[in-house]
């Protein structure tokens, strides 16, 4: 399990170098693939385009790194209550908003209270808060965060973008939504403009002194300008990168990841994103796929490392399990699961009464063994899943799909399997698409699409996200994969991977917890 | 100036027929405006009621769509689901690229369109005319996403010449040749058999006979009268550009309203798709007036018919 791959350019070229560096210092253009952003309101934010702009503007009150280690942040220190009720922290005394606000115990409290206000609108903050009661201002840099049950996340939720220190002082001149659009934190670097749906412009917080312990750098950072630039396609981003316009860049085909490192004038790095991979949920509810022995058989008469190599040319791996090896308290059992085997594939159609019929496909009392797989996203996978589950007799029925008309499919529990994945730091990610509560019902969507219900499930679902020892939560976590794996609810295609290629002028790219956005704080001219 | 009024008001009824239309699209296609705003996330059922009664999409669908009347009645065409922003002031910010993007395509297209249909025009049915129509061809038939990547290949990555996502008035040199190439394919056939048709008229007989040379006659004489359907046509397109480019708008990731109509439509954004509705009905009927008055200019006998 190497969560993040990283090449290493061998030769510098000679020359000018590919970034802008004048008397104002060195600005860094980040070309990112989406140009939807709406808000930079880390409070209201459920997007992680917006998230990486998010991240280089705020601090939280505690840090991770990429492994997910927690570290002081904001907080110099904190002290969980033994039921797990609250939270003290002890805050820095000695930062400033960017606006000149002191940061201190009444701003968290407004930012925590603010979230829990239906008038602000959070998307995401509100949720990751759990079960958030109040906060209470014990001194000056003292706060006490209580919540309403034992909430044994809590700490770690700080860590999130979500719940980044917000100035109180910018909010209430500017409104929320004023606030989202020239957002004011406390991070390394400070809100300049935004050209909507061409860029956002950041420049260096001068008097930033209060990175996290893991950073190589301290004090401001050594970029003076981040340019985040919207450049949706693919092949644009990668040709701006070549032609020296932009100097890294996200998303960036596989194909030419490997070009760009060969070159020696790039460099890449491959981190695989935490939370559930690219997978297929298999509907359990009709169809097909209502025998178990029949999901079975589908799992192993698909390829997956051949398929995750042939697709990602080595720079993503198959995947296994419910929830991707990235992720916290991933269990290595899954990966015993389901092996390429097109023997036991047929013995499992057989034991279940499909029988091969005429033109290879299976067919069972007169009916062939049809699959329907309406897929939203990366058609070439759903089209290689298609062709070998054809070998085992299965006729799956491909259709590229808006979301609109998959939201439609599902409400109506008209499909046999579809795609999935999530990003997100938290192996309680499993809660969304498995516990019997998140089936989708006529009218509300949701995202068990497995339509799967099992109170045993649940239970260990539950359980785990409120242990009180890691040992019990590693245990339960486990016991949840393997019952799922078991099931075989899901078929794990392939990792999510965040395929970054920047200048090989530049060092100090950081991945940030969860293994998508990327800090630019330590980002520095390369040592040569 | 009474002519321009009344075209003006024309829109009115355009406008409320194709407001009630999108409204009622948006409604029939399925989709929660909500889901798809929150698209993919694990936001709790709290967060969408919330966001549900925020966007005030419990209310009846009859209610909404009175209210939304009443509302832009008095101009006030709402707020954006997605970004909390006025909608106005989102198609502001999005106009100047895309009108930009709109006039470099045109000149590039007008210029290289009048140059091949000439040359095609004043020669036909020889090799020069053959190479021109292929190239008006190649125009029109090429889609815009494969002749942007060329461009950026060719004169962004290995030339270097122009930048390819870079700021500035450079910027804008691919895109518009990008778009240009597109209108200059179907300018250059018309103006090519419009040259033609003119070639043979009587008054160009007469000014060859005055001894005027071949360029003084194509282009003062024969250009002039054979503008009027070429015009026409750049009507049409230049109302297409001003909704926007999405295709070229991606490929050299510019902002513009193209790509801003289909994020608002993919999401079921109400308030902002009806917004652009308004935007473009008003842009067509504004140049359609345009280019009437246009052929006034280019042929002063259609000024004095309207008139009389």
């Amino acid at each position: 399990m190497r969560p993040i791959h990283w090449t290493i350019a061998f030769a510098l070229v000679a020359g000018t170098p590919a970034f802008a560096q004048d008397a104002e210092g060195l600005t860094v253009v980040f070309a990112e693939d989406s140009n939807s952003d709406t808000t930079f309101d880390p409070r209201v934010t459920q997007s992680r385009h917006e998230e990486q702009v998010i991240t280089q503007m705020f601090d939280q009150l505690v840090v991770a790194d990429s492994t997910a280690k927690i570290y002081p942040g904001l907080a110099k220190s904190w002290e969980v209550s033994d039921d797990q009720t609250s939270i003290t922290f002890a805050l820095r005394d000695d930062v400033t908003f960017h606006d000149g606000t002191p940061f201190n115990a009444e701003a968290v409290k407004f930012t925590l209270d603010s979230i829990k206000d239906p008038a602000l609108g959070s998307q995401g903050a509100v949720d990751i808060m759990g079960p958030y009661a109040s906060s209470e201002v014990l001194d000056e840099f003292t706060i006490k965060v209580t919540y309403e049950r034992p909430f044994p996340a809590g700490l770690g939720t700080f860590t999130e973008n979500e719940l980044s220190p917000v100035s109180p002082t910018a909010v209430k001149e500017k409104g929320d939504n004023g606030f989202a659009q020239a957002p004011v934190g406390t991070g390394p670097f400070k809100f300049v403009s935004w050209e909507k749906g061409r860029e956002v412009v950041l420049e260096r917080n001068e008097d930033y002194n209060w990175a996290p312990e893991f950073m190589d750098n301290k004090g401001p950072s050594k970029v003076a300008r981040i340019i985040h630039r919207y450049v949706p396609d693919a092949s644009t981003r990668v040709a701006a990168l070549e032609a020296g316009e932009v100097q890294i860049t996200d998303l960036t085909p596989p194909l030419d990841m490997q070009r760009l490192s060969n070159s020696g004038d790039f460099k890449t790095v491959v981190a695989v994103a935490s939370g559930v991979p690219f997978s297929a949920p298999l509907n359990t509810s009709k169809g097909p796929f209502a025998d178990t022995k029949v999901r079975q058989a589908f799992m192993h008469s698909i390829n997956r490392p051949a398929l995750a190599d042939s697709l990602f040319f080595g720079f993503a791996d198959a995947a296994y399990g419910p929830i991707s090896s990235a992720t916290p308290e991933y269990f290595e059992g899954v990966e015993a699961y389901y092996p390429y085997d097109p023997d036991k594939a047929a013995a499992l159609l057989d034991e279940a009464g499909w029988t091969m019929g005429s033109g290879g496909i299976r067919e069972k009392d007169g009916a062939p063994l049809s699959i329907y797989f309406p897929a939203l996203m990366e058609p070439e996978s759903a089209v290689a899943l298609q062709a070998e589950a054809r070998k085992a007799g299965f006729d799956v029925t491909v259709e590229n799909v808006l979301k609109q008309k998959q939201d439609e499919l599902i409400l109506n529990n008209e499909y046999d399997m579809l795609v999935l994945r999530w990003v997100l730091n938290d192996p309680a990610v499993m809660v969304i698409p498995y516990h019997s509560r998140n089936i989708p019902e006529p009218g509300t969507f949701k995202f068990n699409w497995s339509r799967y219900s099992n109170p045993e499930l649940d239970k260990l679902l539950t359980d785990a996200a409120a242990a009180t020892t890691p040992q019990a939560r590693e245990q339960l976590y486990a016991d949840a994969q393997k019952l799922i794996m078991e099931e075989a609810l899901v078929l794990p295609i392939h990792d999510q991977i965040q395929s970054i290629a920047y200048s090989a002028d530049l060092d100090g790219i950081r991945f940030a917890p969860g293994n998508w956005q990327v800090r630019l704080y330590d980002v520095r001219p390369a040592a040569d | 100036m009474t002519y321009f009024l009344r075209r003006l008001i024309t829109i009115v009824p355009v406008l409320f027929i194709a407001w009630t239309l999108v409204f009622l699209v948006l409604q029939v296609i399925p989709g929660d405006p909500v889901n798809l705003m929150l698209a993919g996330r694990p936001a709790s059922e709290e967060v969408r009621a919330n966001e549900r009664k925020r966007l005030g999409l419990d209310r009846p669908v009859l209610e909404r769509y009175v209210l939304f009347l009443a509302n832009a009645a008095q101009g006030d065409l709402g707020e954006s689901y997605r970004t909390r922003q006025p909608v106005g002031t989102m198609i502001l910010e999005q106009a100047g690229p895309t009108l930009r993007l709109a006039l470099g395509g045109l000149i590039v297209g007008v210029v290289v369109g009048i140059v091949l249909g000439i040359l095609a025009g004043m020669r036909p049915n020889t090799w020069i005319d053959t190479t021109c129509m292929m190239l008006a061809l190649a125009g029109v038939s090429l889609p815009s996403f494969w002749i942007g990547m060329l461009l950026i290949y060719v004169f962004g990555m290995t030339l270097g010449w122009a930048p390819i996502v870079g700021g500035g008035f450079a910027a804008l040199i691919l895109p518009s040749i990008t778009v240009g190439l597109y209108i200059a394919g179907g300018f250059a056939r018309l103006v090519r058999s419009s040259i033609i048709e003119a070639l043979n008229q009587d008054y160009i007989r007469t000014a060859r006979a005055k001894g005027l040379g071949p360029a003084k006659v194509v282009l003062k004489h024969a250009l002039r009268n054979a503008m009027i359907p070429p015009v026409t046509l750049l009507g049409v397109q230049i109302a297409v550009l001003i909704g926007g480019a999405v295709v070229t708008e991606n490929v050299f990731a510019r902002p513009g309203l193209g790509t801003m109509l289909v994020q608002a439509v993919l999401s079921k954004d109400l308030p902002l798709v009806q917004a652009l509705v308004v935007y473009t009905t008003a842009a067509y009927v504004i140049i359609n007036v345009a280019i009437d008055m246009l052929y006034g200019l280019i042929d002063p006998r259609i000024a004095a018919g309207r008139g009389a």
